[in-house]
């Protein structure tokens, strides 16, 4: 007989012996935790049950199990932290469900639901992980690496614009290879992190010990690699871990927000490692996905989201998923302050608000920050009249899109531009 | 059992004892409390299961024996009784009380039917100064929240390590610190989490006193404990689960670095926020902006229906300005349990956390989250 069914068998003897209160009081949430020929392990949910079962039960139990199954000659009972438990916490914090309508915008720390050994975030999985035309691919290979890290594409480079769901795959990867049964160490990190790390063990004199502590994983995710561009050091201390982890085909995993080739001052012996082994694009996703994308999120927040709201959110707001998130966000504290249904007008007059936000984002400055920093040059050279090659290529970049996406005129962006003739922009607006 | 002792006595045991009772009536033996006569000293215990409380006084002892009774009824009844010589006395499973003219019997239940409150098999044990303890969880008892699905946050973490004692409460939205320096050092470091209401029970019971309290570490147990004055004898012991997990990897949250940073009178600034807290809208939010230059932060919040308000408070200051908002009454939580008269408040943008710190000594912090814009 299973050990599940043993137990509840024993348990319909034993009710038949004792008060009802009794037996509610301490056999509630008792299980057998171990069963090996004779000797039967009783697990039960706190000390006081332990105490009680062991002196006052002992004898019925025992007995009790030994009618069910004759090998049975032994009874040993052990605390066992069971779910019982919490799910009688859950129902306390029901109360305080009001509480949290108010602190809806309040920011919570994010570290808290962090796995400490692998900086995992449980809350990613690949069963809400939604696939669509755009992401099939990178979606294929990460299944295919958590089925046998390491020998399959090593590293797997991931690269996609921010908000298409990179982070939810690299740690759904992470959160099914720790939880399947050989139990490979895996670690995810920020590269953020990593160089922050990187650089308190150079203060503390403890490049040893960060070795050592990467140097035994069994799988390696980096968020964000693009942020490693410009720091040497750390690119180096990167390449060393990436080489030793490699050799040892153990499985490491990337993510940027560009190609390898497009990241700015990245030594190229690391640009030739990530191009080495699998590299994969996440597109935009179509409107169907996107749709399909919101009804699972409304849903595990337990929000209603009628069909044409949701086609239309899906419709409008096309550039990420983290976008929809946001505005799905916004319509439920909408709704939690008015107490109104959404309708189709709310949801127009909260797309008009972001779509002017997120635009008014892309400016000059901005713009031209982003262009001098991609192509090594500073903001003076391009603002100065060098007629350098590099320099002039950046200008003319700046001229396009200030053309293109901010509609300037061309005098305006000769004057913007350091005091240029307005023929030269058109010129240089035609050569892109 | 038959024993005497001073109504006096009796009525402060009983008063410490009884929160340990439950109101539950799925058990009725639990709302009893258990007499345990056992050479001249009487025990009085109390349990719900989660936690069990014990006390001992010393009595003029005839016949040693046990046994359970109602706590309410009794501590009502003692409690109206003048300060004289009580006589009590079970006979046929009842309690006979006498005390000058009074004469009662209360029925009574067998002790057999008590739980056995199971006794912590010692891992590591820790000697503190119960007011310095007292003190201290005082400061951080009311964060922990239940409103939360992971369990170990709902606790506070004793983390020993070395003569040093942290004390952690979160609740996700804020964070805080408090360091303890022990007597007797710690072999090693080791940590546990205990739940909120038992930390509120160690201040219930034993901040009245200036002794060491004995803390011991078992497995799923943990036990509080002072002993008398002159035997070598507990006096109160309070027994109570811990809870199961790993403490999240809090040091984390704690900014290791600020962009500003401001030295605020404590009371001034605390007057400042509660008025501000008369104008905060539904999400009880305050703007502060912090201006360096000018060396002073200046409160804001307004409400559609009631107006808006504002008000300066100002300090020594380094660093940017930066504008940034919160919940007003997790700001003063922070404020009330910084115990020093100026407060050391830093933060660095609108979505990062701010840390309040006291004056002068580094033994508590605050972290707390702001309310995004």
């Amino acid at each position: 007989m299973k050990k599940e069914n043993l137990w509840k068998t024993t348990l319909a003897q034993i009710q038949i012996d004792i008060s009802e209160a009794n037996f509610n009081t301490w056999f509630k949430g008792t299980s057998i935790s171990a069963l090996n020929n004779k000797k039967a392990v009783i697990g039960v949910p706190n000390a006081f049950a332990k105490e009680w079962i062991e002196n006052k039960y002992h004898k019925i139990i025992l007995k009790a199990l030994k009618k069910l199954d004759k090998d049975i000659k032994e009874v040993d009972y052990a605390v066992i932290s069971n779910p019982l438990a919490i799910s009688e916490e859950k129902k306390k914090v029901k109360k305080n469900n009001r509480e949290k309508a108010s602190t809806a915008s309040q920011m919570e720390f994010q570290e808290l639901s962090v796995d400490r050994e692998t900086g995992l975030n449980p809350k990613y999985s690949f069963n809400n992980f939604i696939i669509g035309p755009f992401n099939e691919l990178a979606h294929a290979a990460g299944t295919a690496i958590t089925e046998s890290p390491g020998s399959i594409y090593n590293p797997l480079f991931l690269y996609s614009k921010t908000g298409l769901g990179k982070t939810h795959l690299l740690q759904a990867m992470g959160n099914k290879i720790k939880d399947s049964v050989d139990g490979k160490k895996v670690l995810y990190i920020p590269a953020q992190k990593f160089i922050s790390e990187i650089i308190s063990a150079i203060r503390g004199n403890k490049m040893d010990d960060f070795r050592r502590q990467y140097r035994d994983i069994d799988v390696l995710i980096i968020d964000d690699i693009q942020f490693l561009s410009g720091k040497e050091k750390t690119q180096e201390e990167f390449f060393h871990t990436f080489n030793d982890l490699y050799e040892k085909n153990k499985q490491i995993i990337l993510s940027s927000d560009r190609h390898p080739k497009s990241i700015a001052s990245l030594t190229d012996r690391l640009r030739s490692r990530f191009e080495g082994g699998m590299l994969a694009d996440i597109g935009t996703p179509d409107i169907e996905t996107r749709s399909a994308i919101l009804k699972t999120k409304a849903q595990e927040k337990n929000f209603f989201l009628p069909d044409d709201v949701c086609y239309y959110i899906a419709e409008n707001v096309q550039r990420s998923i983290r976008e929809l998130e946001g505005i799905l966000n916004k319509l439920i504290i909408h709704h939690q302050v008015t107490k109104k249904n959404i309708d189709i007008n709310i949801v127009k007059s909260f797309l008009k608000n972001i779509s002017q936000s997120s635009f008014s984002s892309f400016t000059f400055d901005k713009l031209l920050k982003t262009v001098a920093s991609f192509y090594d040059t500073s903001e003076k050279e391009i603002m100065g009249s060098s007629r350098k090659r590099e320099i002039v290529k950046s200008r003319q970049v700046i001229i396009y899109f200030l053309r293109k996406e901010l509609n300037y005129s061309y005098p305006y962006i000769a004057k913007k531009i350091g005091g240029k003739d307005h023929t030269t922009i058109i010129y240089s607006y035609s050569k892109m | 059992m038959n024993i005497v002792l001073l109504q006096n006595k009796l009525k402060e045991g009983l008063g410490i004892i009884g929160r340990g009772t439950s109101k539950s009536t799925s058990l009725p033996i639990l709302k009893n409390i258990l007499f345990n006569v056992k050479d001249d000293f009487l025990n009085i215990s109390a349990t719900d299961l989660e936690i069990a409380i014990k006390w001992w006084t010393l009595v003029k002892s005839g016949k040693d024996g046990s046994i359970t009774v109602p706590y309410n009824s009794l501590s009502s009844f003692v409690n109206l009784l003048p300060d004289k010589k009580i006589n009590l006395n079970v006979e046929n499973n009842n309690l006979f009380i006498d005390c000058e003219d009074y004469k009662t019997q209360i029925n009574s239940i067998s002790a057999d039917e008590f739980p056995i409150i199971p006794i912590v098999k010692e891992k590591e044990k820790v000697k503190i100064n119960s007011n310095m303890l007292c003190d201290s969880l005082l400061q951080i008892i009311d964060i922990p929240s239940l409103s939360k699905v992971k369990p170990e946050i709902s606790g506070v973490l004793f983390f020993f390590n070395k003569g040093e004692l942290k004390l952690v409460a979160t609740d996700s939205y804020r964070l805080a610190e408090k360091k303890v320096f022990i007597k007797n050092q710690t072999t090693g470091s080791f940590s546990f989490i205990i739940p909120q209401r038992t930390a509120r029970e160690v201040v219930n019971i034993f901040k009245d006193f200036s002794k060491d309290i004995d803390i011991v570490f078992g497995d799923n147990q943990i036990l509080f404990k002072v002993k008398m004055d002159d035997f070598d004898q507990s006096q109160i012991e309070l027994t109570s689960k811990i809870i199961e997990g790993n403490y999240p990897n809090y040091e984390a949250i704690i900014p290791k670095e600020y962009k500003t940073q401001i030295v605020l009178d404590r009371e001034e600034f605390l007057n400042k926020v509660k008025a501000a807290s008369v104008f905060t809208s539904k999400v009880n939010e305050v703007n502060l902006e912090f201006s360096p230059e000018q060396g002073e932060v200046v409160i804001k919040s307004s409400n559609n229906d009631l107006g808006n308000y504002t008000a300066k408070t100002s300090g020594r200051a380094e660093g940017e300005e930066v504008k940034i908002s919160f919940n007003y009454r997790f700001l003063l939580d922070g404020l009330l349990s910084t115990k020093s008269s100026e407060i050391i408040f830093e933060v660095s943008d609108e979505s990062s956390p701010g840390v309040i710190k006291p004056v002068g000594r580094s033994d508590f912090l605050y972290v707390v989250m702001p309310i995004k814009n």
